[in-house]
């Protein structure tokens, strides 16, 4: 009977422990909410207005296999397209799928950039896919996309 | 108003009327996302990034950006431009917390 009462106990403690440990941790490590906080889903949705994006070779998404540090990621973007006054790469976005704003640049050229070229340096939460949308002059989207493999988070 | 470090390189040094080149921006500012907290007082650092910036070539924008807090601190922003002749080139940054500055540079093209 001795030993029966004491496995009760042990396992009433062990229920315990398991119970009330996630609501520490929970409150302890509660992260504040991104004030622009947006999914990639809905942020692909709302710059292609609902018209989705084709992938394509003609972007060239320049980015590293892994990053060591994943507050500096450098991202170099450049579209085979032609810049005619009539007929140009209107638009560069870069958006990181798992990032809590989803969304980085959004860069809007003219005719007299001469090329369709953008680079930066973007914050990565955690290994995820960086993704590079286009928008073309006859208003079709195309996008690209590589995944990186972040070994330190860069956010928070 | 807090006073920005910023930069706008050339690239390369040497150009001519015609050449398409490479215009770099640098900028020192903090870029907080509003999610970190500051380890000594245990309080969230509120969110302060840049949100706009926008390239001028003589007082005709050429490139005009809308920036997101993922964007990393010291943000480094790079362009193409075409070289019409002599001028300056004009970025103008803004950010969340409604600083607006502006720096400009010499564009002078070799002859010949």
């Amino acid at each position: 009977m001795e030993r029966r009462g004491f496995l009760k106990g042990l396992a009433g403690a062990c229920a315990l422990t398991a119970v009330g440990a996630p609501t520490i941790s929970l409150a302890e490590n509660k992260k504040p909410k991104s004030p622009n906080a947006i999914t990639y889903k809905k942020a692909l949705e709302i710059i292609t207005k609902g018209k989705g994006a084709k992938d394509s070779e003609k972007i060239n998404l320049i980015v590293p296999e892994i990053a060591e540090n994943g507050a500096v990621v450098p991202v170099k973007v450049t579209v085979d397209y032609p810049m005619d006054p009539n007929n140009y790469v209107k638009s560069i976005h870069v958006l990181a799928t798992k990032n809590s704003n989803a969304r980085c640049a959004d860069v809007f050229l003219t005719p007299l950039n001469g090329k369709a070229y953008f680079a930066t340096r973007i914050k990565l939460g955690g290994t995820q896919e960086v993704v590079a949308v286009a928008e073309l002059g006859d208003g079709t989207f195309i996008k690209a996309q590589k995944s990186v493999k972040v070994t330190i988070g860069g956010c928070g | 108003m807090a006073k920005r470090k910023s930069l706008i390189k050339i690239k390369p040094k040497k150009y001519k009327v015609g050449d398409i080149v490479k215009v770099d921006f640098i900028v020192i500012h903090p870029m907080d996302t509003g999610m970190r907290k500051d380890k000594k007082t245990g309080k969230i650092i509120p969110a302060h990034y840049i949100n706009d910036v926008q390239f001028f070539y003589n007082d005709q924008l050429i490139t005009k950006m809308i920036v997101w807090e993922s964007v990393s601190t010291n943000p480094y922003f790079s362009i193409n431009m075409k070289i019409t002749g002599p001028g300056k080139i004009k970025v103008v940054y803004k950010d969340n917390q409604g600083e607006v500055h502006e720096k400009t540079k010499k564009v002078k093209p070799k002859k010949g």
